[in-house]
């Protein structure tokens, strides 16, 4: 048996009690922390927190080393774990797969992740955000300036109205994570006065919402990581009174509908 | 005033009247005495003592050049000399005689406008006199004909004359015949062949120098039976005297050689791919010193006080102290520090140098020899066309840690001044690699660095470079990144020799404009649809997008270009360079997410498409090989062809030539290492040989595996091949 299970935002106490559950009874328990991470906590916290010892593994060790997990899944219950909700943001489903492939049962345990939490903090209604991008960190892709795939994303989605999670980077093995206002410089390149939302740390005890220019908000600072941006399309009106309201900002820059 | 100074000023004087400009280089086989006459053109022209030219080797800068006696570098001098009554400024270029540096000879050819051909009269003409003749005409460098050394048939052959008639007209014919061959598809080069009638042949001695053409017999009055008597009976002084070699060849080169006016406007065209209805093109034809400026740096030297100086021709407008110019293919631009001209070794700083001049200036810190330095931003000059991809490699390692940082600069430095040397910095382990065109080249880039610099260095066993090629199409391969969310779809075929020569020789390249590239890809025999594809040249390969209107795959598409290169970098067989593959790349599919499709899933996934797709084509290797040419006495003939078959090689021929043997073969470049020492104790020290490099080969099947499991051992790899390599 192979259950993915998410983590949730923040610390050992993000997961959900039937994650917990679930991890307590694995045999086995790997984790991945390079698509995201839980900055409020450590491994070894985990490790004391659930009562279990989590054997962290790298990229190669996930997409290219999967057999030693598939193997032990075979006889064992083996949990595998990351941040957030294991199947959002992540190309996980690729190891689902080859875990049916070979006859071994498979169950998900959601966890809360950054998608929704973008939602609820910004006051944002989920039904009105349209795909979501990653803005990566320049040395990361192949292309000069903003990867074509994030303006088109956030031009196709503002033209239905709709508003765009914009992930940032994170570049776990190197320590390095993008911060809104890094994020912000970079979309200020193409749009410098549209507005946005940063969130940052969501799930944790302070938790921090702010809007405005990108411009501006390349030249302010958010704290600790995670930081997220949320790039609003037409607001409905209690959208804009919730931006004024939670995140602080400027009615006039906002396109009310 | 001093005597030096009046050289400078009627220089500077000189340099503004582009009519009154020669800008010439002299070229030989090695020995055949292209640096004592040189200096003999200095001595005639006093720039330097008379006594001590022949002994002096103005030209011969380097330190470990005149001890080898042979001249490395192209070193740039500037002489005055009158010719009917007008003042002529004379820009001479040096250029190196052994075909390892045959990089600097072509760099050298493409400031000049005319070369002068030395010929050694008791060798004839050589290999490397058509090496370097060739590489002359191609840049549309006239040449004229001096047969050097003729005192030797005098008094040391003792030949009658018409012994010796014969023998120097053999050598114009033969001459000639290459000058015919190489032009008859020229357009823009007429009738360039040589003659004694015309005055474009001169004979002498630059060891006793005196010299003599048709022109010369008309105005001294002395004929070749006058000189013969004088040679004869030792009279060389007077000789010298009354018909010294500098007048001679100076005369010549004024007379004969074009002017930058006359010569621009031909030369243009060939080696510039630009605009030509531009206002640029115009200043550059018309050699208009006030127009935007055009510098084509053919040489980066080193000076203990000034530092780095580039030196070349100013093709358009004057370069002047301040100016801010472009320099080819980096970003920003240098600020000229200070300009000068060449007396003899030295340098002579100078106001401005205008159009039409040889030209040595400090500032241009991003400049290596073969960029084009500019006042506008210009289409650069055509890649500077040469063969030079190196064949062997050397570790460099500094013998004491505190010269660590010095010798990396210093290589970096030994890369810039010439470009066929590649340089791999190893700062981890300090162990750097050096590759070149041969032994002697490595040796002696590595004794400048020992003596020169003053840093001991140890140095590796000479190592060989391969190619790995494969051998026919492959099918369409599938690539799959690691989180096997990205595809790709690869096929390969082996490229015509057409078109891996036509990128050899910059003919096509990513440089220049695509319509142009398209062209020359076309006129080599590549598809038309294909050659509007084309996404990169790497090496001698090519990739192809067949791809059509795929999302997201520009913004991945140099990553897919990074996973190729690694993997042409590196060939599936020992990690050698692969070549000639032309590589097509049919479909793609890729994550939604930029984040998913980075460089750590897209690399690896180009990588391994591309050498699956090689191995299907039954990729092999491909080892380096050299022509042999050795010319010994007719009984050490066995010992040295020996040597050539003892080798792996083979040779070709053998026939007689005046009173030695030659014998002519080709074998495999790791076979020669060590060469030299061989073939002198084989044959007592009797024999002269000359090696040039002639390109890869596939290696006989019989080999492959041997070679292969070598090289990995010797890297460190793994000693099994990919179980997919079954046909090896
Ligand atoms: N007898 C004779 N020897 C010459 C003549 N010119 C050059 N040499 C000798 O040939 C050798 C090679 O000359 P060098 O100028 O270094 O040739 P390079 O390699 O072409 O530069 C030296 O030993 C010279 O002294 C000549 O006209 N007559
Ligand atoms: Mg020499």
């Amino acid at each position: 048996m192979l259950t993915f299970i998410g983590l949730g935002l923040y610390d050992e106490r993000s997961i959900t009690v039937e994650g917990r559950e679930a991890l307590r009874a694995a045999d086995r328990a790997y984790a991945e922390f390079y698509t995201s991470e839980l900055l409020g906590t450590t491994v070894a916290d985990l490790e004391s927190a659930h009562d279990v010892s989590i054997e962290v593994r790298d990229r190669a060790g996930v997409e290219r080393e999967p057999e030693e997990m598939l193997a032990a899944a075979e006889s064992e219950d083996v949990a595998f774990l990351t941040a957030g909700d294991t199947m959002i943001s992540t190309t996980h489903v690729d190891l689902r797969l080859r875990a049916h492939d070979r006859g071994i049962e498979t169950r998900v345990i959601h966890g809360v992740t950054a998608q929704t939490a973008a939602s609820s903090l910004t006051g944002l209604q989920n039904y009105r955000f349209g795909k979501a991008t990653t803005l990566p960190f320049p040395y990361a892709h192949g292309a000069d300036g903003l990867p074509a795939s994030v303006t088109e994303t956030i031009d196709a989605n503002r033209a239905d109205g709709l508003h765009t999670v914009v992930y940032l980077d994170i570049k776990a093995e190197r320590g390095e994570y993008m911060t809104a206002d890094t994020g912000a410089e970079l979309l200020a390149d193409v749009y410098p006065e549209l507005v946005g939302v940063v969130v940052a740390r969501a799930g944790s005890p302070a938790p921090l919402v702010a809007a405005g220019r990108m411009r501006e908000l390349a030249e302010r600072s958010f704290g600790d990581p995670l930081h997220l941006l949320v790039v609003p399309g037409e607001c409905h009106l209690l959208e804009a009174d919730a931006l004024v309201e939670l995140a602080g900002a400027e009615e006039d820059a906002l396109d009310v509908a | 005033m001093g005597r030096r100074k009046k050289i400078v000023q009627e220089c500077e004087r000189l340099m503004d009247e582009p009519e009154n400009i020669r800008n010439i280089a002299i070229a030989a086989h090695v020995d055949h005495g292209k640096t004592t006459l040189s200096d003999n053109l200095l001595a005639g022209a006093g720039m330097i003592s008379d006594e001590t030219a022949g002994e002096q080797l103005a030209m011969d800068t380097e330190e470990d050049e005149q001890e080898r006696g042979i001249t490395i570098d192209a070193a740039n001098v500037s002489m005055t000399h009158e010719y009917e009554g007008t003042n002529h400024l004379i820009n001479l270029i040096d250029t190196p005689g052994h075909v390892d540096f045959g990089g600097d000879v072509t760099r050298a050819m493409r400031a000049v406008d005319g070369a002068l051909v030395v010929v050694d009269a008791v060798e004839g003409a050589m290999p490397q006199t058509e090496t370097v003749l060739r590489q002359a005409l191609r840049e549309g460098v006239k040449p004229t004909l001096f047969i050097n050394k003729v005192d030797r048939l005098i008094s040391e052959l003792q030949e009658g004359p018409e012994e010796m008639q014969r023998r120097l007209v053999s050598v114009i014919n033969d001459v000639n015949e290459l000058i015919r061959g190489m032009t008859e598809e020229m357009d823009d080069i007429e009738d360039w062949t040589v003659s004694v009638e015309d005055g474009t042949v001169g004979f002498g001695s630059a060891l006793y120098k005196w010299g003599v053409s048709m022109p010369s017999m008309q105005r001294t009055g002395m004929d070749f039976g006058d000189i013969m008597d004088l040679e004869r009976s030792d009279k060389r002084q007077e000789l010298h005297e009354r018909t010294p070699l500098s007048d001679v060849v100076l005369d010549m080169v004024c007379e004969h050689f074009p002017n930058p006016v006359d010569a621009q406007p031909r030369r243009i065209p060939r080696i510039w791919r630009g605009d030509d209805d531009t206002e640029l093109a115009e200043g550059m034809r018309l050699v208009d010193e006030d127009g935007e400026v055009v510098f084509m740096v053919t040489d980066i030297g080193m000076d203990p006080h000034a530092g780095e100086i580039a030196s070349g021709r100013v093709f358009s407008g004057s370069l002047e102290k301040g100016q801010e110019l472009y320099v080819s293919g980096t970003a920003g631009k240098n600020r000229i520090q200070s300009v000068g001209i060449y007396m003899g070794g030295e340098r002579e700083e100078v106001e401005r140098v205008p159009a039409g001049n040889i030209a040595a200036v400090t500032g241009l810190k991003d400049a290596i020899a073969g960029s084009t330095v500019s006042s506008v931003e210009m289409t650069p000059f055509e890649s500077i066309e040469h063969i030079s991809e190196p064949v062997i490699t050397k570790s460099v390692e500094a013998k004491s840690m505190d010269d660590l940082p010095k010798l990396i600069e210093t290589l970096r430095q030994v890369s810039k001044e010439d470009p066929t040397i590649q340089i791999e910095i190893n700062e981890e382990t300090g162990e750097h690699l050096i590759s070149g065109q041969g032994e002697l080249h490595l040796e002696v880039i590595t004794q400048r660095i020992e003596k020169n610099q003053g840093i001991p260095v140890n140095t590796g066993e000479p190592i060989v470079v391969y190619r790995e090629q494969p051998q026919e199409p492959s099918d369409e391969i599938e690539g799959i990144s690691p989180n096997r969310h990205n595809r790709f779809y690869v096929s390969i075929e082996p490229m015509s020799d057409e078109l891996v020569e036509a990128i050899q020789l910059g003919e096509a390249s990513m440089d220049m404009p695509e319509q142009e590239r398209r062209e020359a890809l076309q006129n080599a025999g590549m598809e038309k649809d294909d050659s509007q594809e084309v996404e990169h040249i790497h090496g001698t390969n090519i990739l192809i997008d067949d791809t059509k209107g795929i999302q997201h795959l520009n913004e991945t598409m140099e990553l897919v270009i990074e996973g190729f290169e690694d993997a042409l970098n590196n060939g599936p067989l020992a990690n050698e360079p692969v070549q000639g593959t032309l590589i097509r790349l049919h479909d793609a599919r890729l994550h939604e997410d930029t984040i998913h499709r980075g460089p750590a899933q897209v690399i690896p996934a180009t990588r391994n498409a591309l050498h699956n797709a090689l191995i299907d084509g039954r990729i092999k290797m491909l080892e380096p090989m050299q022509d042999v040419r050795i010319d010994v006495p007719n009984d050490h003939m066995g010992a040295a062809s020996g040597e050539i078959q003892g080798r792996r090689g083979r040779v070709d021929d053998m026939y007689q030539e005046g009173d030695l043997m030659v014998v002519e073969g080709i074998a495999p470049v790791g076979e020669m290492i060590g060469f030299a020492s061989d073939i002198r104790s084989a044959t007592e020290g009797r024999a002269s040989w000359n090696t040039e490099n002639a390109g890869f080969e596939v290696m006989s099947d019989s080999l492959q595996r041997e070679k292969i499991m070598e090289i990995r051992e010797r890297k460190g790899m793994k000693l099994e091949l990919p179980e997919i390599i079954q046909y090896i």
